[in-house]
């Protein structure tokens, strides 16, 4: 079994992007990079499809004004309305003047803490996971592809070195 | 595409690698600290206890050993809170505002600003808890019916309001702050030696290695962050403004202070960023990253916003008089001829006149003098709210109430331990942060200022 | 290089001859209507324009790249400046003639103790509101708004001509100039212009949110121009990326207008002091729908519309809620200028939409007759590559 993947180290983003294309013209696969930085427009020369977290953070934040709707409604005009200041305690649309600052507050508060938690489980992010770069260079100033061999390593190392790949390393998967 | 006009300074000097920028944030985590280091730290941390102190007695004694009486019941308390939200707003301004105008010098400087808008927001939450009185009752802020059935908190108290916007502003801060720091705490993970160190920025760090597709994830929650976090920071000091422009008092009552109250925050929070960087950027030797293009930029801002918060002055003053009300009017001459004149004038020289130095080149990109102004501003925006607050109440509608505020040796000390407290947090953070966006940094490395850089070579 | 066709000729002359019929047939049956009509409309498409200089101002003044391509229709627009500013110092001259009764404090014997229609609230304003220095104040904000406007332009006519980066760092100069004016005028002008109609009521906030009203429909003008002009063939360096920002524009000044529309609204609605609320009281009651339609039109729509990145980067969408926010912001004004000029006897009928119409054709017509005049695209302009290959 070829239980092996195939690293190519750049070590510049524009050769890198070039590169990707490249390779996946050879009909190769690439199964990861590592960038030490957002590379604009790789996502693209990868194929990666859009992600559809701002998505998410829209229903997130609806939600959030409907929770806060519902909490002042149930608490201010249902639950025990008071005189306040003459403020009509008898009517949540009539009496909202006042309610929009907090529902707006509960909107940004569900939308960006439940957006970014999605992020972090998504990307499998949380205090003491083991590091996912397999080379720690790649936090500094390296980039690194990775391919599943699947039994053609000459092929796969010859389309990295010509993509100008700095060097090319094995590793065994466990 | 790598490409800028040239007439685009670059905002990164210097020829660096990616290599170099990695080493150079990574430095003074990896380093000592000096002696400059401990002497400010030490004398924060006196300032600091000295505060702790005082809230100490103020909790023991109650709120009486305060200079409030009966009339100005509101004073030094609030005139702090709303100073430090106001400072704490610059951070969220550059990392979001900024962002999504595409303003590539924010990236030097958005780190240390957050962080800045965490502590100062930290300071400011101090004063309204400490005002309570009972602080072990607070949590009646929060909306839970009391113990004798289901009264709820009062919805239409924009001090309510203040309590959510406040709260929700502190931890979308504290998350927008965190998520960019991930990748550059795994890039001090991976380069550290000692195995604590490794340990403790692996679990800071969540495991980030860098994919392709959790980059584009972060770049999208990124710009999310920042599309809410920008109307979040004018929501904060509008609510800010609503706790005194609710009100019926001469004034306070006027419809201008929600913006206005914006753009002094900003002015300020900006005012704040130069104190600390400029000292930041000769300490750690960061010259090269935070030029002098950066901070001409802040001086730009601050120029900007200084003049709108001048307009909102004469737009106030002048509405006082043409709305022919008796009770605003005075208010207004008594600003300015009071008794409180002095602190009037103060706040006029220091917001509108001197930001308007700043239209002379050579002066904003002084360093000097720009650390001077920036002192200035500081000072100018805690009158501004002194004067807000005080003079508005020490003479209202009833003149048999008419009075002074004076200030306790309390109310000086809990102001000064907040400095303190705030300076210990941020030397705390320069130790042991990256303190500059450097993921973020190297993706304008090649492009910043490369024709500028190229047109400048061939001419020489 | 673009050419003001026949057919496009045609059809501002058709919107400039509804908007004349219009006026006719109001002055013939009822002036007291017509005249807030004419000021309405006028003012509206004058502010368009000078919302464009701004917008152009702060592209020097920002040092931002990707709008160069842009520049030319933003100037275009700058340009009815001029007009719209002098037909509104004929209808204040109208009002100070008794010709028309659209600013009360100008009426015999307000300021006047002698008289039974003295006003002693209104006679506290004679420092301010008096005919002399109200005129005066008009001429020096048009005449310094088109100053800057024809400046802007003269200069990035001349880049196109001698190159260099001169003309660009003297436009700055003057556009930071101009920013600090308008900064001031726009608010002066706001006030005399739309809040002294209602002569006891102020608001310190009233200026921004006049300016802020205009500046979203400006913008939102200068979307249309471009959707119009791509769509006919020119601009060919602006692509969807262009679209995508001014729609981004018009998205984020729309939730502003909100912010401060609410702002004044709620603290007015809070504090409940009858000389202020009173200006609320009466939009609401007598102006019900309009004052609601405006706010869902002004924020709902944008907001849900416009939030999507693909909503913004479609030409037809961008196109489509540029002309429903002009025409949202329109009803916007039609509610500050209507109730304490005509109360609540007013029409939304062939008069007012007429004179939209009409004025409108005036403004494209200035516009499209100047765009004509120079290459749609700046040639030497020193950020012009950063907006060719502007990629977002």
């Amino acid at each position: 079994m070829a239980n092996k993947v195939i690293h190519g180290i750049f070590d510049d983003d524009d050769v890198l992007l070039k590169g990707v294309k490249e390779i996946r013209e050879r009909g190769i696969s690439i199964d990861e990079v590592y960038t030490p930085f957002p590379v604009h427009g790789l996502d693209h020369a990868l194929g990666l499809a859009r992600t559809r977290i701002s998505i998410a953070a829209f229903f997130y934040g609806i939600m959030g004004t409907m929770l806060a709707s519902l909490m002042m409604y149930y608490m201010m005009i249902a639950d025990w309305p008071q005189n306040i200041g003459g403020k009509p305690s008898f009517s949540f649309l009539q009496n909202m003047p006042s309610f929009v600052p907090i529902m707006f507050e509960v909107t940004v508060l569900c939308a960006s803490h439940l957006m970014a938690i999605t992020f972090l489980i998504r990307c499998g992010l949380f205090p003491g996971a083991k590091a996912q770069n397999p080379d720690p260079r790649t936090t500094d100033d390296k980039f690194l592809v990775e391919i599943n061999s699947d039994g053609n390593d000459e092929a796969v190392r010859q389309a990295l070195m010509d993509a100008g790949a700095v060097e090319v390393n094995e590793q065994e998967l466990a | 595409m790598h490409y800028e006009s040239p007439i685009r300074e670059p905002l990164i000097v210097g020829d660096k690698s990616y290599g170099d920028i990695s080493r150079e944030i990574a430095a003074p985590i990896e380093g000592k600290a000096n002696r400059s280091w401990w002497i400010v730290f030490s004398i924060s941390l006196v300032a600091f206890l000295w505060g702790v102190g005082c809230i100490l007695y103020t909790i023991g004694e109650g709120i009486g050993v305060w200079g409030l009486n009966k009339t100005v019941g509101w004073a030094w308390d609030i005139t702090n809170f709303v100073w430090w939200v106001g400072i704490g707003h610059a951070g969220t301004l550059i990392s979001a505002v900024l962002l999504l105008f595409r303003q590539k010098w924010r990236m030097s400087i958005n780190r240390s600003s957050e962080a800045m808008t965490i502590f100062a927001v930290v300071q400011a939450a101090l004063f309204p808890g400490i005002h309570m009185g009972r602080i072990w009752l607070a949590y009646f802020v929060f909306p839970i019916p009391n113990q004798f059935g289901s009264l709820w908190v009062n919805f239409n108290s924009p001090l309510l309001w203040d309590v959510f916007a406040i709260s929700t502003y502190f931890s979308v801060s504290l998350v927008f702050w965190y998520i960019g720091l991930i990748p550059d705490f795994a890039m001090i993970r991976d380069r550290a030696i000692r195995p604590a160190a490794k340990r403790i920025y692996g679990i800071l760090s969540f495991g980030w290695g860098g994919k392709a597709k959790h980059w584009q994830r972060f770049e999208e929650v990124s710009l999310v962050l920042a599309g809410l976090a920008t109307p979040l920071v004018l929501s904060v000091h509008t609510i800010v403004s609503f706790d005194f422009a609710t009100s019926v008092i001469p004034g306070w009552h006027t419809t201008i202070f929600p913006p206005y109250f914006v753009a002094g925050a900003i002015f300020s929070g900006f005012a704040m960023v130069q104190t600390l960087l400029i000292i930041m950027r000769k300490v750690l030797n960061y010259e090269h990253y935070i030029t002098i293009k950066h901070i001409e930029y802040m001086n730009i801002i601050i120029m900007l916003t200084g003049s709108i918060v001048g307009i909102a002055y004469i737009t106030e003053l002048f509405i006082a008089w043409y709305s022919g009300v008796e009770y605003e009017s005075y208010a207004f001459l008594n600003r300015a001829t009071g008794p409180y004149w002095w602190a009037y004038w103060s706040m006029m020289t220091c917001n509108v006149i001197s930001p308007q130095l700043m239209w002379s080149k050579k002066l904003r990109t002084n360093i000097v003098f720009t650390f001077f102004l920036s002192i200035v501003v500081n000072i100018g925006m805690w009158f501004e709210r002194f004067v807000i607050i005080v003079t508005s109440l020490h003479r209202d509608y009833l003149p048999s109430s008419w009075t002074m505020f004076e200030p306790t040796f309390v109310d000086v000390g809990i102001f000064v331990g907040t400095i303190g407290f705030f300076f210990v947090l941020f030397l705390l953070y320069s130790r042991t942060f990256p303190v500059i966006a450097q993921a973020e940094l190297k993706t304008i490395l090649k492009s910043s200022g490369s024709e500028h850089k190229k047109l400048h070579h061939h001419g020489e | 290089m673009y050419t003001f066709s026949k057919n496009a000729k045609l059809v501002t002359y058709i919107m400039m001859a509804i908007g004349a019929i219009a006026l006719v047939y109001g002055f013939a049956t009822d002036g007291h209507r017509t005249w807030p009509s004419l000021l309405l409309n006028n003012f509206f498409w004058m502010a368009v324009s000078l919302g464009a200089i701004f917008f152009l101002a702060v592209q020097y003044a920002a040092e931002a790249g990707w709008a160069t391509g842009l520049k030319r229709i933003m100037q275009a627009q700058g340009s009815h400046v001029l007009f719209g500013g002098i037909i509104m110092l004929i209808i204040f001259i109208a009002g100070a003639m008794h010709w028309n009764h659209i600013y009360h404090w100008m009426a015999e014997g307000v300021m006047d103790p002698e008289s039974h229609h003295y006003d002693k609230i209104i006679a506290g304003k004679q420092a301010y509101l008096n005919v002399p220095f109200f005129l005066i104040r008009a001429i020096i904000y048009i005449a310094g708004w088109a100053w800057a406007g024809h400046m802007l332009r003269k200069l990035s006519l001349k880049e196109d001509m001698i190159g260099g980066t001169e003309p660009y760092f003297k436009s700055r100069k003057i556009s930071a100039i101009f920013l600090v004016f308008f900064a001031v005028t726009s608010s002066m002008a706001a006030w005399d212009w739309i809040m002294s109609i209602d002569t006891h009521w102020f608001s310190t906030l009233f200026g921004w949110y006049v300016f802020i009203s205009f500046f979203v429909s400006a913008l939102s003008v200068l979307a249309l121009l471009t959707v119009y002009l791509k769509k006919i063939g020119h601009l060919e360096i602006i692509r969807v990326d262009h679209l995508h920002d001014l729609g981004k524009f018009m998205f984020a000044f729309s939730i502003f207008w909100t912010y401060l529309w609410f702002s004044q609204f709620m603290l007015y609605w809070y504090s409940n002091i009858p000389e202020e609320v009173v200006y609320f009281q009466q939009r609401i009651t007598d102006y019900k729908w309009p004052f609601f339609i405006m706010l869902g039109i002004n924020f709902a729509l944008p907001v849900f519309l416009m939030m999507t990145r693909d909503a913004k980067r479609a030409w037809n969408t961008v196109a489509i809620m540029a002309v429903i926010i002009v025409f949202g912001h329109w009803m916007d004004f039609f509610v500050m200028i209507m109730p304490a000029t005509v109360g609540h006897h007013f029409h939304i009928g062939f008069v007012e939409i007429g004179g939209f119409i009409g004025f409108g054709g005036f403004f494209f017509f200035n516009v499209l007759r100047t765009l004509a005049k120079a290459p749609l695209i700046p040639k030497n302009h020193p950020m012009l590559k950063e907006s060719e290959i502007h990629h977002i």
